[in-house]
Protein backbone atom coordinates (compact mmCIF):
# COMPACT_ATOMS: atom_id res chain seq x y z
CA UNK A 1 0.00 0.00 0.00
CA UNK A 2 2.82 2.37 0.89
CA UNK A 3 4.49 1.55 -2.41
CA UNK A 4 1.26 2.37 -4.28
CA UNK A 5 1.03 5.65 -2.43
CA UNK A 6 4.64 6.48 -3.27
CA UNK A 7 4.15 5.55 -6.95
CA UNK A 8 1.09 7.77 -7.06
CA UNK A 9 3.11 10.75 -5.77
CA UNK A 10 5.87 10.09 -8.33
CA UNK A 11 3.30 9.76 -11.14
CA UNK A 12 1.70 13.03 -10.15
CA UNK A 13 5.02 14.90 -10.33
CA UNK A 14 5.92 13.18 -13.62
CA UNK A 15 2.57 14.18 -15.15
CA UNK A 16 3.04 17.78 -14.00
CA UNK A 17 6.44 17.86 -15.66
CA UNK A 18 5.10 16.33 -18.89
CA UNK A 19 2.25 18.85 -18.99
CA UNK A 20 4.69 21.74 -18.78
CA UNK A 21 6.96 20.11 -21.35
CA UNK A 22 4.08 19.68 -23.82
CA UNK A 23 3.04 23.32 -23.45
CA UNK A 24 6.64 24.43 -23.88
CA UNK A 25 7.14 22.29 -27.01
CA UNK A 26 3.94 23.62 -28.58
CA UNK A 27 4.91 27.22 -27.85
CA UNK A 28 8.46 26.76 -29.15
CA UNK A 29 7.19 25.24 -32.43
CA UNK A 30 4.61 28.01 -32.84
CA UNK A 31 7.22 30.68 -32.14
CA UNK A 32 9.71 29.20 -34.64
CA UNK A 33 7.04 28.85 -37.33
CA UNK A 34 6.04 32.48 -36.80
CA UNK A 35 9.64 33.74 -36.86
CA UNK A 36 10.56 31.95 -40.11
CA UNK A 37 7.27 33.02 -41.69
CA UNK A 38 5.58 29.62 -42.00
CA UNK A 39 2.73 30.68 -39.75
CA UNK A 40 1.03 34.07 -40.29
CA UNK A 41 -0.27 34.12 -36.70
CA UNK A 42 1.53 33.43 -33.47
CA UNK A 43 -0.16 30.72 -31.41
CA UNK A 44 0.38 30.39 -27.69
CA UNK A 45 -0.80 27.53 -25.52
CA UNK A 46 -1.44 27.72 -21.79
CA UNK A 47 -3.32 25.93 -19.06
CA UNK A 48 -6.77 27.24 -18.23
CA UNK A 49 -9.55 26.42 -15.82
CA UNK A 50 -11.48 24.21 -18.24
CA UNK A 51 -15.11 23.20 -18.23
CA UNK A 52 -16.22 21.02 -15.34
CA UNK A 53 -18.95 19.26 -17.30
CA UNK A 54 -16.34 17.88 -19.73
CA UNK A 55 -14.59 15.82 -17.07
CA UNK A 56 -13.39 12.23 -17.63
CA UNK A 57 -11.48 9.63 -15.61
CA UNK A 58 -8.07 11.20 -16.31
CA UNK A 59 -9.14 14.82 -15.66
CA UNK A 60 -7.18 16.97 -13.26
CA UNK A 61 -8.91 18.36 -10.19
CA UNK A 62 -8.07 21.90 -11.23
CA UNK A 63 -6.95 23.58 -14.44
CA UNK A 64 -8.08 20.99 -16.96
CA UNK A 65 -8.30 23.32 -19.96
CA UNK A 66 -5.79 23.49 -22.83
CA UNK A 67 -6.17 27.01 -24.17
CA UNK A 68 -4.62 28.26 -27.40
CA UNK A 69 -4.55 31.96 -28.04
CA UNK A 70 -3.99 33.23 -31.58
CA UNK A 71 -2.21 36.58 -31.67
CA UNK A 72 -3.58 37.80 -34.97
CA UNK A 73 -4.22 41.43 -34.01
CA UNK A 74 -7.80 41.18 -35.17
CA UNK A 75 -10.95 39.31 -34.27
CA UNK A 76 -10.74 35.78 -35.69
CA UNK A 77 -13.60 34.41 -37.76
CA UNK A 78 -15.37 31.30 -36.57
CA UNK A 79 -14.05 29.17 -39.46
CA UNK A 80 -10.44 30.20 -38.69
CA UNK A 81 -10.79 29.12 -35.08
CA UNK A 82 -12.57 25.96 -36.16
CA UNK A 83 -9.75 25.13 -38.58
CA UNK A 84 -7.12 25.26 -35.82
CA UNK A 85 -9.35 23.19 -33.54
CA UNK A 86 -9.97 20.53 -36.18
CA UNK A 87 -6.27 20.14 -36.89
CA UNK A 88 -5.60 19.50 -33.21
CA UNK A 89 -8.60 17.23 -32.68
CA UNK A 90 -7.79 15.11 -35.74
CA UNK A 91 -4.33 14.38 -34.40
CA UNK A 92 -5.07 11.25 -32.38
CA UNK A 93 -1.66 11.11 -30.73
CA UNK A 94 -1.98 14.66 -29.43
CA UNK A 95 -5.55 14.19 -28.21
CA UNK A 96 -4.62 10.97 -26.39
CA UNK A 97 -1.65 12.70 -24.77
CA UNK A 98 -3.78 15.67 -23.71
CA UNK A 99 -6.34 13.33 -22.16
CA UNK A 100 -3.90 11.22 -20.15
CA UNK A 101 -2.13 14.33 -18.90
CA UNK A 102 -5.36 15.52 -17.32
CA UNK A 103 -6.82 17.93 -19.87
CA UNK A 104 -10.48 17.61 -20.79
CA UNK A 105 -11.22 20.89 -22.61
CA UNK A 106 -9.68 22.46 -25.71
CA UNK A 107 -10.24 26.20 -25.96
CA UNK A 108 -9.20 28.43 -28.84
CA UNK A 109 -9.63 32.18 -29.01
CA UNK A 110 -8.04 35.25 -30.51
CA UNK A 111 -6.31 38.16 -28.80
CA UNK A 112 -9.11 40.56 -29.69
CA UNK A 113 -12.80 40.24 -28.97
CA UNK A 114 -14.46 37.77 -26.68
CA UNK A 115 -15.28 35.12 -29.24
CA UNK A 116 -13.79 31.65 -28.88
CA UNK A 117 -14.58 27.99 -29.28
CA UNK A 118 -14.44 25.13 -26.82
CA UNK A 119 -14.38 21.36 -27.43
CA UNK A 120 -14.82 18.34 -25.19
CA UNK A 121 -11.75 16.13 -25.73
CA UNK A 122 -13.39 12.86 -24.73
CA UNK A 123 -15.69 13.10 -27.77
CA UNK A 124 -12.75 12.54 -30.10
CA UNK A 125 -11.22 9.39 -28.66
CA UNK A 126 -12.56 6.17 -27.18
CA UNK A 127 -11.62 6.06 -23.53
CA UNK A 128 -11.15 2.80 -21.61
CA UNK A 129 -13.93 1.89 -19.17
CA UNK B 1 -2.20 32.78 60.12
CA UNK B 2 0.03 33.24 57.04
CA UNK B 3 0.94 29.54 57.21
CA UNK B 4 -2.72 28.54 57.09
CA UNK B 5 -3.39 30.84 54.13
CA UNK B 6 -0.30 29.49 52.35
CA UNK B 7 -1.33 25.87 52.92
CA UNK B 8 -4.89 26.59 51.68
CA UNK B 9 -3.56 28.39 48.60
CA UNK B 10 -1.22 25.52 47.79
CA UNK B 11 -4.08 23.01 48.12
CA UNK B 12 -6.35 25.04 45.86
CA UNK B 13 -3.58 25.51 43.30
CA UNK B 14 -2.87 21.76 43.31
CA UNK B 15 -6.56 20.97 42.75
CA UNK B 16 -6.81 23.45 39.89
CA UNK B 17 -3.67 22.11 38.26
CA UNK B 18 -4.74 18.48 38.50
CA UNK B 19 -8.22 19.28 37.10
CA UNK B 20 -6.78 21.27 34.22
CA UNK B 21 -4.28 18.51 33.42
CA UNK B 22 -7.08 15.94 33.27
CA UNK B 23 -9.18 18.14 31.01
CA UNK B 24 -6.27 18.87 28.70
CA UNK B 25 -5.32 15.18 28.45
CA UNK B 26 -8.92 14.23 27.64
CA UNK B 27 -9.18 16.99 25.01
CA UNK B 28 -5.96 15.86 23.33
CA UNK B 29 -7.08 12.26 23.33
CA UNK B 30 -10.27 13.03 21.41
CA UNK B 31 -8.49 14.99 18.65
CA UNK B 32 -5.67 12.49 18.50
CA UNK B 33 -8.18 9.71 17.84
CA UNK B 34 -10.07 11.77 15.26
CA UNK B 35 -6.81 12.52 13.43
CA UNK B 36 -5.81 8.88 13.59
CA UNK B 37 -9.18 7.72 12.17
CA UNK B 38 -8.96 10.33 9.40
CA UNK B 39 -5.47 9.14 8.51
CA UNK B 40 -6.65 5.52 8.29
CA UNK B 41 -9.61 6.64 6.15
CA UNK B 42 -7.33 8.53 3.73
CA UNK B 43 -5.02 5.54 3.36
CA UNK B 44 -8.02 3.27 2.80
CA UNK B 45 -9.46 5.56 0.10
CA UNK B 46 -6.10 5.82 -1.66
CA UNK B 47 -5.76 2.05 -1.58
CA UNK B 48 -9.23 1.54 -3.06
CA UNK B 49 -8.60 4.14 -5.75
CA UNK B 50 -5.37 2.50 -6.78
CA UNK B 51 -7.07 -0.90 -7.00
CA UNK B 52 -9.85 0.58 -9.09
CA UNK B 53 -7.38 1.53 -11.82
CA UNK B 54 -7.76 -1.38 -14.18
CA UNK B 55 -5.02 -2.69 -16.42
CA UNK B 56 -6.79 -1.27 -19.52
CA UNK B 57 -6.50 2.26 -18.10
CA UNK B 58 -2.82 1.80 -17.32
CA UNK B 59 -2.24 0.35 -20.80
CA UNK B 60 -4.05 3.28 -22.40
CA UNK B 61 -1.95 5.73 -20.42
CA UNK B 62 1.29 3.99 -21.36
CA UNK B 63 0.40 3.88 -25.07
CA UNK B 64 -0.70 7.51 -25.10
CA UNK B 65 2.61 8.64 -23.65
CA UNK B 66 4.65 6.59 -26.10
CA UNK B 67 3.66 8.36 -29.35
CA UNK B 68 5.64 11.23 -30.89
CA UNK B 69 3.86 14.54 -31.52
CA UNK B 70 4.90 16.65 -34.50
CA UNK B 71 4.05 20.17 -33.33
CA UNK B 72 5.66 21.75 -36.39
CA UNK B 73 3.23 19.89 -38.63
CA UNK B 74 0.29 20.84 -36.39
CA UNK B 75 1.18 24.54 -36.58
CA UNK B 76 1.69 24.33 -40.37
CA UNK B 77 -1.55 22.43 -40.83
CA UNK B 78 -3.50 25.03 -38.86
CA UNK B 79 -2.79 27.68 -41.49
CA UNK B 80 -1.93 25.95 -44.77
CA UNK B 81 -3.88 22.73 -44.97
CA UNK B 82 -7.19 24.06 -46.30
CA UNK B 83 -6.00 25.49 -49.66
CA UNK B 84 -3.88 22.37 -50.28
CA UNK B 85 -6.78 20.05 -49.48
CA UNK B 86 -9.15 22.04 -51.72
CA UNK B 87 -6.67 21.84 -54.59
CA UNK B 88 -6.00 18.11 -54.16
CA UNK B 89 -9.64 17.11 -53.82
CA UNK B 90 -10.42 18.80 -57.15
CA UNK B 91 -7.37 17.65 -59.12
CA UNK B 92 -7.31 14.08 -57.82
CA UNK B 93 -11.02 13.39 -58.04
CA UNK B 94 -11.66 9.94 -59.63
CA UNK B 95 -14.28 11.41 -61.96
CA UNK B 96 -11.47 13.15 -63.88
CA UNK B 97 -10.02 9.76 -64.90
CA UNK B 98 -13.07 7.89 -66.14
CA UNK B 99 -11.44 7.05 -69.50
CA UNK B 100 -8.53 5.14 -67.89
CA UNK B 101 -9.51 2.32 -65.49
CA UNK B 102 -6.05 1.99 -63.95
CA UNK B 103 -5.68 5.70 -63.25
CA UNK B 104 -9.24 5.81 -62.00
CA UNK B 105 -8.43 3.15 -59.39
CA UNK B 106 -5.27 5.00 -58.31
CA UNK B 107 -7.21 8.27 -58.09
CA UNK B 108 -9.90 6.57 -55.99
CA UNK B 109 -7.35 5.28 -53.48
CA UNK B 110 -5.55 8.61 -53.47
CA UNK B 111 -8.79 10.51 -52.98
CA UNK B 112 -9.69 8.31 -49.99
CA UNK B 113 -6.28 8.98 -48.45
CA UNK B 114 -6.66 12.72 -49.08
CA UNK B 115 -10.06 12.76 -47.37
CA UNK B 116 -8.70 10.77 -44.42
CA UNK B 117 -5.78 13.18 -43.95
CA UNK B 118 -7.53 16.43 -44.75
CA UNK B 119 -6.06 18.18 -41.68
CA UNK B 120 -2.54 16.75 -41.95
CA UNK B 121 -0.38 19.09 -44.05
CA UNK B 122 2.68 16.85 -44.13
CA UNK B 123 0.70 13.86 -45.34
CA UNK B 124 -1.09 15.93 -47.97
CA UNK B 125 2.24 17.17 -49.36
CA UNK B 126 3.35 13.54 -49.68
CA UNK B 127 0.07 12.66 -51.42
CA UNK B 128 0.55 15.59 -53.79
CA UNK B 129 3.93 14.21 -54.84
CA UNK B 130 2.34 10.79 -55.31
CA UNK B 131 -0.38 12.29 -57.47
CA UNK B 132 2.25 14.04 -59.61
CA UNK B 133 4.10 10.76 -60.19
CA UNK B 134 1.22 8.33 -60.62
CA UNK B 135 -1.45 10.48 -62.25
CA UNK B 136 0.79 12.97 -64.10
CA UNK B 137 -1.08 15.94 -62.68
CA UNK B 138 0.40 19.41 -63.08
CA UNK B 139 -0.11 21.49 -59.96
Amino acid sequence: MLENFWNRIIDWFRDRSERSQLIRSFNDSAKNAFIIGEAPTLLKARISKGERSYRHQFSNWLNSGFRIQAFSGRQLAKNEIKQIGEVILNDNVLVRRLIVLGWDTLEIHGDQGIYGLRWQLKDYIALPQ
Amino acid sequence: MYDTVLIDTTKVANQVLSNTANEVTGYHNIWLWIAFIEFILILFLLFIRKKAESSSILKFKKEAKAGEIDFGNIINSSFHVKPLYDELKVKCHPDRFTDNAEKNQIALELFQEISKNKTNYKKLVELKELAKQKLNINF
